[in-house]
């Protein structure tokens, strides 16, 4: 086990807390150790046990309150599930994970899927998962590239969207023409050499750089395959610019996602496969992190957080058991 | 005109040259001299000076690259050009190594002898065109699936200049590679060391005795430098006025272009 900064944290609290939690009247005072007892001439220089007497007191007066409330834990309100490589593979959803979802639902708890898929509109997605009956509503599913979107709209400037052609339909309404700024999603067709070169360009000539999410690659049925982060990171390289990336694992997106459904990120979990880009980033903003053996996990990545996910298990529906056992 | 980086005179004896936005600019139709370059070499060579070509040129082998500078007017001969392919097959030879190759085209016979079976590294090379989605997907997956990933980058630089415009060079998707496995690749041709002192060792002088001229202020300036050569930008090829303010690396001297460099160098000989 690795010896971190965090773990040193750990045992200093856990040190605290077990002298906060002396007993004055069953325990210090039998052995001499209680407040009253300590001998303290007025003007005399305090003895050992003396000091040591009041270090105790101290924590205990002092220490008590926050220990509680760090102790006590929030009701959990809010579950985010991840879209690819959690619920479902490409088209063939993971094995259990509808009656899962159907258990979920019937807690008290809000729920909201999250999705740093690129490669296609809201609409698309939603008719997806409707197909591979997943209990699900259209306007429960915020993507990144809503986020990216709203960046645009925000930024006032005119794309070179290096996104998928069915993603399209999500920047409706935007005007195209003489871009001045580039976005990047998963764009296997646009990540050829020409497109490359256009888009390093504009960014040498000021065009801002907006990274739909950078994930180094997701799973298909064939195998494992490049996502936009690597061609994100060669062209901050090339242009010595860096990318706003608006998906996963960014703060901004978790915290919009729960906006939305008005809970703190300390009442909420996110269930995913990336360790660095769900676990990690919802664990970053404030939530708790449970990673999923399915879609691109790999062996060893619980190792890549830190702190470590609040829970590996080994596909969504044990995730969804944990929740109801033990976080409600 | 004062050149600190002719100093002190008698000590030089030999030039490296950077070939690409040096010598020629690459482009369609094989590209064009760079005014005054042809002129300049050949002044270099009958003042006698020791003159090697130090390139990261990946798109040809030596051979046709050489041909082609031949026939752009340039008194180059093969043994004075050190270029990344034949310094990386050395390496792979000297580990044992099984590439797979993601170069270009006209790269490939380099590797003529080299064994490619069930490969255990990959080879990245300025491919241009062939950095399409698909291959570099293969070149990851090969990475991926290695116990021991090696990715031998041919070059770093960012891009370089063409007649038709800046391009993206090999150091961008030696990055990309990098980032999607969590690797770090090793560079083989400028700016590493060994790239550098093996020219040197051929022409049998010491690093402070050599003066490398390049467009690059990283790859050619910065990597010269570190080797303990004075070095010279010009200010052709993808020379851009934001490196006379690099932030790590200042270069010995800035010209306008080879012909200048060569003036100065001359001038301060005699």
């Amino acid at each position: 086990m690795a010896f971190t900064l965090y773990s040193l944290l750990q045992a200093a609290l856990l040190c605290v807390n077990a002298v906060a939690v002396l007993h004055e009247e069953r325990f210090l005072n039998k052995i001499g150790w209680g407040t009253d007892q300590s001998v303290g001439g007025f003007g005399e220089e305090p003895g050992i046990k003396s000091q040591l007497v009041n270090l105790i007191r101290s924590v205990r007066m002092v220490m008590r309150l926050p220990l509680i409330e760090m102790a006590t834990r929030r009701a959990l309100k809010a579950v985010l599930i991840d879209l690819s490589g959690t619920l479902h593979i490409e088209d063939t959803a993971i094995s259990g994970a509808q009656e899962a979802l159907q258990k979920l639902r019937s807690a008290p708890v809000a729920v909201k899927f999250v999705t740093n898929t690129t490669k296609e509109c809201k609409q698309t997605l939603f008719e997806r998962l409707q197909k591979l009956d997943f209990d699900i509503q259209e306007d429960e599913i915020f993507t990144s590239l809503t986020a990216a979107r709203n960046l645009v709209e925000q930024m006032q400037v005119r794309p070179l969207l290096l996104v998928d052609d069915s993603a399209l339909k999500d920047f409706e309404g935007i005007n195209r023409s003489d871009p001045n700024a580039v976005v990047v999603g998963l764009a296997p067709q646009h990540f050829n050499y020409n497109t490359m070169n256009k888009a390093f360009r504009l960014i040498s000539d000021g065009a801002p750089l907006i990274a739909i999410h950078k994930a180094r690659y997701y799973k298909k049925l064939d195998g494992l395959s490049l996502g936009p982060g690597p061609f994100i990171t060669g062209l901050e390289y090339a242009t010595d610019v860096k990318a706003t990336v608006v998906g996963k694992p960014e703060k901004p997106f978790f915290l919009e996602a729960l906006q939305s459904i008005g809970c703190q990120p300390e009442e909420a979990v996110m269930i995913g496969d990336d360790a660095r880009d769900d676990v990690g980033g919802a664990q970053n903003a404030g939530m708790l992190g449970i990673l999923v053996k399915t879609g691109k996990y790999q062996p060893g990545d619980g190792d890549k957080t830190s702190p470590p996910p609040y829970l590996i298990c080994n596909a969504f529906p044990q995730a969804v058991d944990h929740i109801l056992q033990l976080l409600l | 005109m004062m050149a600190e980086w002719c100093k002190p005179v008698g000590r030089v004896k030999g030039v490296l040259l950077d070939i690409s936005g040096v010598l020629y600019d690459s482009g369609e139709g094989g590209g064009v001299p760079i005014p005054g370059s042809t002129e300049a070499v050949k002044r270099i060579k009958e003042a006698n000076l020791k003159v090697r070509f130090c390139t990261n040129e990946t798109q040809a082998t030596r051979e046709t690259f050489v041909a082609k500078l031949q026939s752009l007017g340039f008194d180059i001969a093969l043994g004075e050009v050190f270029a990344p392919a034949p310094a990386a097959c050395q390496i792979l030879k000297e580990r044992g190594l099984r590439p797979h190759l993601l170069v270009h085209d006209g790269l490939l016979p380099e590797f003529n002898q080299v064994d490619q079976s069930n490969p255990n590294c990959v080879v990245l090379g300025d491919a241009a065109g062939n950095f399409s989605y698909k291959n570099l997907n293969e070149a990851f997956r090969v990475l991926i699936g290695l116990e021991k990933p090696v990715l031998l980058s041919l070059g770093r630089g960012r891009y370089y200049k063409e007649t038709d415009g800046m391009k993206l060079d090999v150091g961008v998707y030696m990055k990309a590679l990098e980032y999607a496995c969590d690797i770090e690749a090793e560079v083989v041709g400028k700016p590493a060391k060994r790239f550098f002192l093996s020219a040197l060792s051929d022409m049998d002088l010491e690093p402070d005795q050599v003066i490398m001229i390049g467009d690059d202020i990283v790859n050619d300036i910065g990597g010269a430098q570190q080797c303990g050569m004075k070095a010279v930008q010009v200010r052709t090829g993808k020379y851009r006025p934001c490196d006379e303010q690099h932030p790590t690396v200042k270069a010995d001297g800035y010209v306008h272009n080879l012909a200048q460099a060569v003036k100065i160098l001359l001038e301060h000989l005699h």
